[in-house]
């Protein structure tokens, strides 16, 4: 059994009048367990041009790791556009099973459960074909 | 102008043959811009009852095409206990006890299908104590009813 830890912080010292800090740290386990999840894609890294609609993550690829992660099951993906922020009026849309969940611009990152099945695919879209870099990783059990 | 992180750190001794240990800082900052930080937030612990799906935000015009992002962690400690976030009733995934999750948010009021893209929430298991925290660009007030 492996310990994989996701750790986030929020802060702030001036979004309100007082200072805002929060942290939390989740350990990585399967659905329901505290055992460990002990499988990943690894880090990924992709660049593309286009701003058609991608698959990231194809959960009808068969003997793709996302064929593993099923509903039922514990998976999480991390995605980061590596973009510069530049004038901000770039971005890449992510969408699962082509509804549109937000906007990752450049340096954004995202992190989140993900609960496949039939054609819930991890795709993204972006606002134009400037070459876009995205990492990405998959803990899934 | 405000200026928000958000850090994100994913470590593991043995999960790989090597250390994985991956860090990552963003500024939280409004869609279309440079480096102008959102200046607003709304941060609430509640408890969930199990049962049924209740929005836990609902969609907003005054936030639609811009930079939103949504923190949500499941404080529960039974590990059988976990929360199923939607979006469009689109099951994003289970926040299982001590899970948390953040992801930049479309606020589109109406977009496909006519649904908007409030962010749902439904409790399995057992009740459950959600704590969240939305980072935003505006939102769209009802007019209240005594006006």
């Amino acid at each position: 059994m492996a310990t994989t830890t996701a750790t986030i912080t929020l802060a702030s010292s001036d979004i309100g009048d007082n200072a805002i800090s929060i942290s939390n740290t989740a350990t990585l386990t399967t659905a329901g367990t505290d055992t460990g999840l002990t499988e990943t894609t690894g880090l990924g890294r992709k660049k593309f041009a286009s701003n058609s609609n991608i698959i990231l993550l194809d959960h009808g690829l068969a003997g793709g790791i996302a064929q593993d992660v099923t509903a039922d099951k514990s998976a999480k993906v991390y995605v980061r556009n590596i973009n510069d922020r530049g004038d901000g009026t770039k971005f890449v849309n992510i969408l699962l099973a082509a509804v549109e969940i937000g906007r990752l611009y450049g340096g954004d990152w995202m992190f989140i459960p993900w609960s496949g099945g039939s054609g819930k695919d991890i795709e993204f879209t972006a606002s134009d074909t400037t070459e876009t870099t995205l990492e990405y990783t998959v803990f899934y059990e | 102008m405000a200026t928000t992180t958000a850090t994100i750190t994913l470590s593991s001794a043995d999960l790989l043959s090597d250390n994985l240990s991956l860090s990552a800082t963003m500024s939280l900052n409004q869609g279309n811009t440079t480096a102008t930080g959102l200046e607003q937030f709304r941060m609430e612990r509640m408890v969930l009852p199990t049962g049924t799906q209740f929005d836990l935000i609902e969609a907003t015009t005054a936030a639609t095409e811009d930079a939103n992002y949504m923190y949500i962690c499941n404080k529960n400690t039974d590990v059988t206990d976990y929360v199923i976030i939607s979006i469009k009733d689109e099951v994003i995934g289970r926040l299982y006890a001590g899970d948390w999750m953040f992801f930049p948010w479309d606020a589109d009021v109406v977009d496909l299908d006519a649904n908007d893209s409030a962010v749902e929430a439904q409790a399995f298991t057992h009740e459950a104590i959600l704590e969240y925290c939305l980072f935003h660009n505006g939102e769209t007030r009802p007019t209240s009813d005594d006006s």
